[in-house]
């Protein structure tokens, strides 16, 4: 079941000279992970404000095609309600907290109170997002007293709640330490086994190597490559739209050692391990 | 966590009112006095805000709030006690400057009102946390978005003062002189304010985003975490102001 259906979406900036997105379609099933990788400027992040209605509701401008979130189509539905379908986190975990709530417990209730949930439902629902992001000990905290892990933690959770079918995650690691970020990623692989439908913007290639279904390669608002992360990884080009490969799969190629299986490069610790050992270069 | 938030948290029957109540006597303490227009009834209902800040164990903090006052109302006494139009009955003097009756007792019907509305509002601030209070008007009616931003800039304004911290650091660690003399200040400002306004405007832009990603404009029917109750004893307390409040009126207009 398809989850997501975005076709021939273009989008320009008001004011902007150029289009941000240049006609991307694509689709996602359902709890599908799926990473997004470019360089700077290459729409990662607008793509991520047009899944969820921020593009192009609260930025407009130039806006044509169409993205289907759960059924719904983005352009002719409020962000409020696409909110419910569909949940972004952002990279600054400090600029997510409200600011009116004065513990943890009440900033993940913010998004559910504005949507009228029952109070013991909501009760419930804040429960289990706590623990799935396992943050419960905080709950009496306030919110600006967690570190930026947990507090990224927490804006996932004020997300989680809300119960949405698919989670859109745009650098959600990048201002945090490596504790915070792998705090962050266990948290997400977590909603991930749970069969959440996960995008997820990010500059860690060997973070999206380990834990993407597909991988998509923007560069300058164009869809250069949507496949799995050995094929994208092991693209000869690939440094020509400004992304690294995983480390291990950088060393793979210097080494020459493939996959046994399917002649890619391998892209995961696992993986480069037995292509070496295969190889020799043990 | 720096907030400016004054509550004090505390286990007293004050606290567990209603901020309803709360308001009701705010209301309640100002306008009984005004209305009956005497010094007893002010001095009696500053007795009765001065018993519940004790009862609600918050009366220290209160304190240093009547030292800034004492030093303004001891102006008013002051220079009405000396200059009020139509003094004429002098009560003391002090050498050469002469203090009237009339002049004195009109600034202690103002010195008696701005205690009552100092206590008064401090058993509000000092009892009641900001979200209950926020979100008790806004189940009563008030604009959610005047409510957001009521209850968040008691928490966003430490942190902007947070964020000039790093600003000023980062400043002064390329070279820039922020002490010294006011010439000095004046040129330090402009290199501040700028990143400061602009680090200010990047934040309420993904604040926004963040908010609206979390249906702050939604349109369904708003439901709150913390549901106020309104107890059996709130409904008598309030219904006392009510009656105290309809009582002064009358006698506004019987006397």
């Amino acid at each position: 079941m398809k989850k997501i259906i975005v076709n021939d979406l273009k989008y320009k900036y008001p004011l902007a000279q150029t289009l941000a997105l240049k006609g991307l379609s694509f689709s996602v099933e359902a709890g599908e992970f799926i990473g997004i990788v470019g360089e700077n400027l290459s729409g990662k992040s607008t793509l991520c404000q047009a899944l969820v209605g921020l593009v192009p509701h609260f930025f407009k401008g130039a806006y044509g095609g169409s993205v289907v979130v759960s059924g719904i189509e983005v352009a002719t539905s409020e962000i409020a309600e696409l909110a419910l379908k569909v949940g972004l986190v952002f990279q600054n975990p400090f600029t997510q907290v409200t600011g009116s709530k004065l513990t943890v417990y009440e900033e993940i209730a913010f998004g559910l109170e504005n949507v009228g949930i029952d109070r013991e439902e909501m009760k419930d629902q804040i429960d289990q997002a706590l623990h799935l992001l396992d943050i419960y000990k905080f709950k009496d905290r306030n919110p600006f007293d967690l570190s930026g892990g947990q507090m990224q933690r927490m804006a996932i959770a004020g997300i989680i709640a809300m119960r949405p079918e698919i989670l859109v995650l745009d650098e959600p690691t990048s201002q945090l330490d490596p504790q915070g970020a792998e705090e962050v990623f266990k948290a997400i692989q977590k909603l991930s086994k749970e069969g959440m439908t996960v995008i997820m913007v990010e500059h860690k290639m060997e973070k999206i190597a380990q834990y993407s279904d597909r991988v998509m390669l923007l560069h300058q608002g164009e869809i250069i490559d949507f496949d799995t992360p050995g094929k994208v990884f092991s693209r000869a080009d690939l440094m020509g739209y400004g992304v690294n490969a995983p480390i291990f799969t950088q060393i793979c190629k210097g080494l020459g050692a493939q996959n046994q299986t399917n002649a890619l490069y391998p892209v995961t610790l696992d993986e480069a391990y037995a292509a070496v050992v295969k190889t020799g270069h043990e | 966590m720096k907030s400016l938030s004054l509550f004090v948290e505390k286990d007293t029957t004050i606290h567990r009112m209603n901020p309803i109540s709360k308001i009701i006597y705010v209301f309640a303490a100002i306008v009984i006095p005004m209305l009956i227009g005497n010094h007893a009834s002010a001095l009696l209902v500053a007795l009765l805000s001065f018993m519940l800040l004790l009862w609600a164990q918050v009366f220290r903090k209160v304190i240093p709030l009547m030292g800034f006052s004492i030093l303004i109302l001891f102006s008013i006494v002051v220079i009405q006690g000396m200059y009020k139009e139509g003094n004429h009955t002098p009560l003391f003097t002090l050498g050469s400057i002469v203090f009237y009756q009339e002049g004195i007792w009109f600034s202690a019907e103002i010195c008696l009102q701005v205690l009552n509305m100092l206590e008064a509002f401090s058993l509000l601030v000092l009892t009641t946390k900001p979200p209950d209070l926020i979100e008790s008007l806004v189940s009563k009616g008030l604009s959610p978005k005047f409510g957001y931003v009521l209850s968040s800039v008691l928490q966003i304004i430490p942190q902007m003062a947070t964020t000039m911290e790093t600003i000023i650091d980062a400043q002064r660690s390329r070279g820039m002189k922020m002490e010294g003399n006011l010439l000095t200040r004046i040129r330090a400002f402009f290199p501040l304010i700028g990143p400061v306004v602009m680090t200010s405007l990047i934040s309420v832009k993904e604040r926004t985003m963040a908010l609206e990603v979390r249906c702050f404009t939604s349109k369904r029917k708003k439901t709150f975490l913390n549901v106020q109750q309104v107890t059996l004893q709130d409904k008598i307390f309030q219904g006392i102001m009510a009656i105290c409040v309809a009582g002064s009126l009358l006698w506004r207009f019987v006397r």
